[in-house]
């Protein structure tokens, strides 16, 4: 199933300085998608969504929006909610006013409005609060007045910038939740800018992982945290043990390479010719992917098996994790379900740790 | 900024800052010109008033011995009243905080040729002469809630605990105010310092009454002169004047972004 | 005894001041009630009665035209302040922090300058041989009347107290976050739109703070009007001045200054009430 193409944003360029600038970065998001621009502070994610609602003008590029322009129309008439960081509520409106503004704009009749803001509150659960300002409302009521606000006028496509950073962290994990069913259940597209990848992970079809202006790769969560293409995706998203490897020795489907501390290990082929010759090769191992087991095993075909010492333990509650000393120097993080340990683990003990060759994924630094 | 501005707003500005800045420009022109007849734009350049200016005694002795002096000991005094007035508002609790406050603050709401008339009626009645130090105690009148203001919020700015960080360091309250909160607060003082030299110096209102023919401050002898004789050695007085000014402001402004009137 | 000392540092530190507002303000302005509750005598500055006189006289046609003029002419330059000044506090409150201190400092230097400077730099503009008329003679034009009249006291009064209109708006802008206008835009609001229901009504608190203050300080002013005006088109502190130095008629002036004094008090009072409700507003958002 091929989802139309909502929004294109082609070699989209934004130059603030001769030094500074953003992009070009491209992308499209299909009708229906929840698209996530992921990336640290300063790396242009929010640039992006600001020039997309018109805040920023285009240096280069083209944005478009159903096959139609949308860089040159100015903010006001383009047809993209945004939806603020600080909610940009007006604090001298009521919840009603502020969610009818827009709607009254349009010059739509009273009872029409009415109508519709009423349909809205009750949809994000805020009937009640029509008549109180914002000062009189908790920070996930702002918010939901903020969505309700830009949703109301039944924009093609919603942005969102941040909207949870400025809350608690259990009511940043409701508020995900809503704001997840809520998309699900309108099927609106949606553009989320955030720094936070759990948030990342747990809201979008796809994410563009961002860096410097650039991006470094698109795709699903799990082809992001699974499969990432560069060493910076690869540590920005979850845990990851980085090691500096050169290869040895290169086959059809596995290659051997050789750990500074002179480890030699199994991985999957490479792939892209990119990697002949270079030297700053480092093979991603997530911890989670380490196993831990008694000293004595056999490697299975297409497995590495290490010995290893444990030089520290970190109890977190729900997890372990394991610093470890491998024979050579090399050093890894492990991490396992404290449920799943099967006999206790200490500093200072010898163990064996098992690496499937399909964990291990080589990247450029 | 990303909101973007209507077109019409910087021609707007623009014009209302010609009109604000038009009287100050053509003054210190004309300053500069040959016509005694207060031409602008000026035909020519000459310093000739400038010279008519360090030769007039009355317009010397109300620049240096009048406007000069009380404006520096207007200053010096100001903040010491003021730093102190600020200190007792912000580091105390007492009853009545913002009462004492509002009353310290109270120079300010009252126009200041009302100030003027009810101070000269004062001397009066007291029988005393106009002097230099009848015009100080007017300023230091007008001029120490400017100090109040600044330092109290250099004071408010500054975090209490550094003293008791010095405190616990083996420093007593004198030593630690000495050693910490003063050198804090240097630009608070340094601001509010100029800025009470800045209203003492180009004060007129309370001049025209306090002053006395000893004492006549430049304002006050600009403002005769402008109503009896007038000839363009005013202007250049006027300009000295306004560079004086500019020039400390400019000072303000970067050892401390404050701002003025709130 | 750290109390004791404590209160001996206190009135160490507030006595001095506290003695001297007594001393030389309020002292003098009791001087001044008491002045005004007697009759003037040309040959002993004022008699032993007391009476109420000098504030009668106030409801004569004369005191009555004169108070009348000077809050029609202070209301009139509130206005043209207000014109002028919200633009300049809009541009002010929305520069980037460089503009916005050059921007600032030509604001706030001609206020620093003496008003008589100003005034004087007017009294060339507006001349006879002035910049105007030199212009309107260059296109052939009759040279204008500009000095003496009620018109050049307006451009005086608003020349030399709109930053007290442009300040208080600036602050006020400032505190609106500049995402309220792009949510507005984002809304569908053009910047006409925009303003008016966003910028302008959070930016009243400033707007009556700048009037109330851009009000009393014109009724009460001096220089301006009586070196661009005339003596008999004068305003209230012409004649405060005159009563004072000229003919010495104290209780005159007296029951005129106290008059003034509880009309702008009254305006002051108010403004400061208008900017406290405002903060506290905004401290609850």
């Amino acid at each position: 199933m091929s989802r139309r193409v909502e929004l294109e944003v082609r070699d989209l360029t934004k130059r603030y300085s001769p030094l500074v600038s953003v992009g070009p970065i491209s992308f499209e998001v299909h009708e229906g998608e929840f698209f996530s621009l992921l990336g640290p502070s300063g790396c242009g994610k929010t640039t992006t969504l600001r020039c997309i609602a018109g805040f920023e003008t285009l240096s280069g590029g083209s944005i478009r929006v159903g096959g139609e322009r949308l860089d040159d129309k100015p903010p006001h008439r383009r047809d993209v909610g945004l939806v603020f960081q600080n909610y940009a509520l007006f604090p001298h409106l009521t919840v009603f006013d502020n969610v009818a503004f827009g709607l009254r704009l349009r010059r739509m009749s009273k009872v029409d409005i009415a109508e519709r803001v009423d349909r809205i509150l009750q949809l994000v659960d805020l009937a009640r609060m029509t008549t109180r300002i914002p000062a009189q409302l908790s920070g996930g009521q702002q918010q939901r007045v903020a969505i309700a606000r830009s949703l109301v006028l039944e924009p093609r496509i919603l942005m969102f910038d941040e909207p949870l950073s400025n809350l608690d962290f259990k009511l940043r994990l409701q508020m995900r939740e809503e704001l997840r069913n809520l998309q699900r259940r309108l099927g609106k597209t949606s553009i989320y800018v955030t720094h936070d990848q759990t948030e990342a992970l747990a809201l979008s079809d796809r994410i563009a992982v961002l860096s410097q202006g650039r991006i470094e790769q698109i795709g699903t969560p799990e082809e992001i945290y699974e499969r990432p293409t560069s060493a910076f995706v690869a540590e920005f998203i979850g845990s990851s043990n980085m090691l500096p490897v050169r290869i040895v020795e290169r086959g059809s489907d596995l290659t051997l390479v050789e750990t500074e501390g002179g480890l030699r290990l199994l991985c999957l082929a490479a792939g892209e010719a990119t990697f002949d010759g270079a030297a700053d090769i480092a093979a991603l191992i997530r911890p989670e992917r380490v196993h831990v087991e008694a000293p004595g095993g056999a490697a299975a075909p297409r497995e590495n098996r290490v010995a290893a010492r444990i030089a520290d333990v970190t109890y977190l509650g729900e997890d372990l994790l394991l610093g470890l000393e491998l024979n050579g120097g090399d050093r890894l993080r492990a991490a396992m379900k404290n449920a799943n340990a099967s006999r206790r683990l200490a500093a200072g003990q010898y163990i064996e740790i098992v690496i499937a060759a399909a964990d291990l994924r080589l990247l450029r630094r | 900024m990303s909101a973007r501005r209507p077109r019409p707003l910087v021609p707007l500005v623009v014009a209302t800052y010609v009109g604000l800045l038009a009287p100050l420009v053509v003054v210190i022109a004309v300053s500069f010109g040959p016509s005694a007849a207060f031409e602008f734009p000026p035909r020519g350049l000459t310093l000739h008033w400038f010279e008519a200016f360090f030769e007039s005694q009355a317009l010397v002795t109300s620049f240096f011995r009048v406007s000069l002096v009380v404006g520096v000991l207007a200053a010096v005094l100001a903040t010491l009243l003021g730093t102190g007035a600020a200190l007792g508002l912000v580091r105390f609790r007492f009853f009545g905080r913002e009462a004492l406050e509002a009353f310290f603050l109270a120079p300010l709401l009252v126009p200041e040729i009302l100030l003027g008339a009810a101070l000269y009626l004062f001397y009066a009645r007291l029988a005393i002469p106009a002097s230099v130090w009848t015009l100080l105690g007017g300023h230091l009148v007008i001029c120490t809630p400017y100090v109040i203001r600044t330092v109290t919020a250099g004071l408010v700015g500054l975090d209490p605990r550094l003293e008791e960080a010095a405190m616990s360091l083996g420093a007593t309250r004198v030593q630690a105010f000495f050693k910490v909160t003063l050198p804090l607060l240097r630009s608070s003082l340094l601001s509010g310092a100029i800025f009470a030299f800045i209203i003492s110096f180009s004060d007129i209102n309370l001049a025209l009454f306090i002053s006395g023919p000893q004492s006549t401050s430049l304002p006050v002898q600009i403002f005769s002169q402008i109503q009896w004789q007038g000839d363009p050695t005013i202007a250049a007085a006027s300009s000295l004047q306004i560079v004086i000014i500019g020039v400390l402001i400019l000072v303000v402004q970067r050892i401390f972004r404050l701002r003025l009137v709130t | 005894m750290e109390d004791a000392q404590r209160r001996r540092t206190w009135l160490a530190l507030t006595g001095p001041y506290a003695l001297f507002l007594l001393f030389l303000l309020l002292v003098p302005f009791a001087n001044v009630a008491v002045y005004s509750l007697h009759p003037y005598s040309p040959t002993k500055v004022f008699l032993p009665e007391l009476t109420f006189a000098n504030y009668l006289k106030i409801f004569d046609v004369y005191y009555l035209r004169l108070f009348g003029r000077t809050l029609r002419l202070g209301l009139i330059t509130m206005a043209v302040c207000i014109v002028l000044g919200y633009p300049l506090a809009y541009f002010l409150a929305r520069s980037r922090p460089r503009m916005q201190a050059l921007c600032l400092f030509l604001l706030i230097m001609p206020l620093m300058v003496s008003a008589v400077i100003r005034v004087f730099g007017w009294i060339v503009i507006l001349g006879r041989k002035g910049l105007v008329n030199q212009a309107l003679l260059v296109f052939g034009l009759d040279p204008v009347r500009l000095l003496y009249n009620e018109t050049a006291v307006v451009i005086g009064l608003v020349n030399v107290f709109i930053p007290f209109m442009v300040l208080p708006i600036m602050a006020s802008i400032e505190r609106i976050p500049p995402s309220l206008e792009e949510a507005a835009q984002n809304l569908g609001a053009n910047w006409a739109q925009m303003f008016r229901r966003t910028i302008l009504p959070l930016s009243v608190p400033g707007l009556l703070s700048g009037c109330l203050l851009v009000y009393s300080l014109s009724i009460s002013a001096f220089v301006t009007p009586a070196l661009l005006g005339n003596s008999r088109d004068r305003m209230v502190g012409q004649q405060v001045y005159d009563e004072v130095l000229v003919s010495f008629n104290w209780p005159s002036a007296s029951s005129l200054a106290l008059t003034l004094i509880a009309l702008t008090g009254v305006l002051m009072f108010c403004a400061l009430l208008a900017t406290r409700r405002a903060s506290r507003r905004e401290a609850a958002s």
